[in-house]
């Protein structure tokens, strides 16, 4: 009798508290998305008080769409380039600082390497804008000294996202490089001393022994950054507004180009966002379980 | 039980709130008027009057501002959705066409008390703020375009002022020396306020047209010159000219760093103001030269359609928007040291404002006011045919594309495909 109760108690407590939780949820979660899909197979354009279902329409136009298909692009190459350049710079700066600087020193350069992350984005935005600035950016001046002055870095179709993806590197790398940081400082000292007994190089120690001990925290890390990849407008609305031509349109910037900026398209807009959805939780999900299988 | 009773209580202390502001509306006193305003100026002045306004009609004014993009679209939300949460919308030359058609907006005119003499505004601001004929807003702040040029560089290099196009170029190629001085600064960065902006009246000044009987034909190859002529001014204009916005080539002119520029007319102000400009009292402005037409601009304040929904609101609104748009306002403005936001043919011939601003910029007013004349296609469609023709130009500036041609056909085929879709829809 015991028994049952304590049974009972196991499988309907967690069922009083998440019921409520779970339903607000899945109301906040499911109401958007299916308001979404609903918009998105309509015409509805924000002038015309009429809206008609014109089916698979607006998704068959994006395929058609350059824009669109740039924007796709964009967003894969900033994604790939601020996780793994967050994650390099990351990695490297941890390593460093683990190896060479000890004690407070350490501390408080942890702490400023916190300070650009803590930065709003529009502000980190607006002060690298200007540090970019060919006539009057200090980027300009120290590159003039070697010789490379003139150079509009924002400007150029080539340069401008790998620019912009610079800062946000510069802010999420550096705190990267704490995180990496105390979590080295969390780890067993005896592998990493056994293995140096061994004759492993510095190198070797960090990257078969150190590194792969962290490899669960450091995926957390990875997802972290990449959903907050996906958010990238602010920095890249401030800094380039997508341009010079489409160079740097990311598919957020574009939906609410054509959705909420100045066309109004609420309809086509709601079709990109419905279409991002599905792109993500598909990869995410595939990745999700990729991790699973590592930690098993 | 309790609840029946509440829900009761509720239910007969909403009626009663309704029949109350019933009655209020029959007897015609508006006590709140929204404003959904983007930040200028002159408004920033008409604030430190407003509470008087307030005592005196027994009508509280609350302005929400945004910035222009947010403004737009906050805009657009409200009337779309038929919200209705302002009674007055902010709104400018770039939407008025979209806005009349859709019915977001009601005709001013009508609104506007007798004595607000609507005639007075300039007839460049009165031509952007109608559509077909009708005056829809009453303008805050506008202009039209200015040559701004270095008159010291002009000077020592023995250049006339260029009073045709060809002239202009050769002067900019003349005095482009960098990296002390460039040539020339221009807008580039895409957007329809944007570049599209600038290069519209290059484009009608090559002959081109924006469309023949509702169908684009910016593509042709007068636009293709222009563009063309344009695109090439960009290499004598300072590191990443071709994305520049309005703002970068002011403070690169203000700087001192360029010779020649083309920009709105209220900008003059800025230049002459010395805690921020190093080129004060060495610009001079005339009007952009022939065969170029000044582009006319402006924003101002409209009455809601849904926001306003009986009479004695609209009233009330177009009361307020004479008030704020009035003679007594635009001399508060200049007393107040703002010198850019004039839009009243009065204002100009005002005393006050012959003393007080510097003689070039009133020379230049003289110049330019002629030729102003709305140079971007005042269609609903405007703002998605606009924008996509000002990515294919950024993209056309700063080299992503080779071929102007191609470039101009894509747009204009866009803009084709966005019109028959509006017909559809009609």
């Amino acid at each position: 009798m015991p028994y049952t109760i304590r049974k009972k108690r196991h499988t309907w407590l967690p069922a009083v508290f998440l019921t409520l939780p779970l339903l607000v949820l899945l109301i906040l979660g499911l109401v958007p998305s299916i308001a979404a899909i609903n918009l998105a197979l309509q015409n509805r354009v924000l002038r015309y008080s009429d809206s008609e279902y014109v089916g698979f329409a607006n998704f068959l136009r994006l395929f058609g769409d350059r824009r669109f298909l740039n924007a796709v692009q964009v967003s894969a190459i900033w994604e790939v380039v601020t996780v793994a350049g967050s994650l390099i710079v990351g990695v490297l700066l941890a390593v460093f600082l683990f190896e060479r600087i000890r004690g407070r020193a350490r501390d408080l350069l942890a702490l400023l390497l916190i300070v650009p992350v803590l930065l709003p984005r529009v502000s980190a935005a607006f002060i690298w804008k200007f540090m970019y600035s060919p006539l009057m950016g200090i980027l300009n001046w120290l590159l003039e000294c070697v010789g490379l002055g003139g150079t509009a870095l924002l400007s150029d179709p080539a340069t401008a996202l790998y620019a912009v993806a610079l800062v946000d590197i510069w802010q999420w790398g550096l705190f990267f490089g704490t995180v990496i940081l105390k979590l080295l400082e969390t780890l067993p000292t005896e592998p990493l001393e056994a293995a140096r007994l061994d004759y492993a190089g510095t190198l070797q120690v960090y990257a078969y022994i150190a590194l792969p001990m962290l490899k669960v925290p450091i995926m957390s890390l990875v997802f972290i950054k990449m959903v907050e990849s996906l958010r990238s407008f602010d920095l890249i609305y401030v800094m380039t507004k997508g341009g010079p031509g489409i160079a740097t349109e990311t598919l957020d910037m574009y939906a609410y180009a054509q959705g909420i900026g100045l066309m109004g398209k609420v309809s086509y807009a709601s079709s990109m966002a419905v279409l991002m959805m599905l792109a993500t939780t598909i990869i995410f999900t595939l990745l999700w379980k990729r991790v699973a299988k590592w930690e098993n | 039980m309790k609840i029946v009773t509440a829900i009761a209580w509720g239910g007969v202390m909403s009626a009663a709130c309704l029949s109350m502001s019933a009655a209020s509306a029959q007897s015609c006193s508006v006590p709140v008027l929204k404003v959904l305003a983007q930040k200028s100026l002159g408004l920033t002045v008409m604030e430190k009057t407003l509470a008087e306004y307030e005592k005196k009609n027994g009508t509280k004014v609350q302005i929400s501002y945004f910035g222009e993009n947010d403004r737009r679209s906050k805009a657009r939300l409200d009337a779309s959705t038929r919200a209705g949460s302002y009674q007055i919308y902010y709104i400018d030359e770039a939407n008025v066409a979209e806005f009349a058609t859709a019915g977001w907006v009601v005709p001013l005119l009508k609104y506007l008390p007798k004595d607000a003499d609507y005639e007075d505004f300039l007839p460049g601001r009165r031509a952007v703020a109608s559509y077909k004929g009708v005056a829809y807003f009453a303008p805050l702040i506008g202009g039209s375009d200015f040559l701004f040029y270095r008159r010291d560089l002009l000077e020592k290099a023995g250049i006339a002022v260029p009073k045709t196009l060809d002239e202009l170029v050769a002067a900019v190629k003349k005095l482009n020396n960098p990296p002390n001085v460039y040539g020339w600064a221009a807008r580039g960065q895409r957007g329809s306020g944007m570049n599209v902006w600038r290069w519209a009246p290059f484009m009608l000044a090559a002959g081109g047209k924006w469309e023949n009987n509702g169908v684009p034909t910016f593509n042709s190859p007068q636009a293709v010159k222009a563009t063309t002529l344009y695109r090439e001014l960009f290499k004598y204009s300072p590191p990443g000219g071709a994305t520049y916005d309005w703002s970068n080539a002011l403070e690169a002119f203000r700087s001192g760093k360029v010779a020649f520029m083309i920009e709105s007319t209220p900008f003059a102000d800025w230049m002459e103001d010395p805690k921020k400009s190093s080129v004060v009292d060495k610009v001079g402005y005339v009007r952009p030269p022939s065969p170029l037409p000044s582009a006319a601009y402006g924003h101002g304040l409209a009455i809601s359609a849904t926001g306003a929904k009986d009479e004695c609101t609209r009233q009330a609104a177009g009361k307020f928007i004479a008030w704020a748009t009035g003679k007594e306002q635009e001399q508060a403005r200049l007393k107040d040291n703002v010198f850019s936001d004039y839009n009243r043919s009065s204002t100009i011939a005002s005393e006050y404002f012959r003393k007080h601003v510097k003689p070039q910029i009133q020379a230049g007013l003289t110049d330019t006011t002629p030729v102003s004349r709305v140079t971007i296609w005042p269609s609903p469609e405007w703002p998605d045919i606009g924008d996509n023709l000002g990515v294919v130009l950024e993209e056309v500036f700063t080299g992503t594309r080779g071929d102007v041609q191609s470039a101009l056909d894509e747009a204009n085929e866009y803009a084709t495909e966005v019109m028959q879709r509006a017909q559809k829809r009609k």
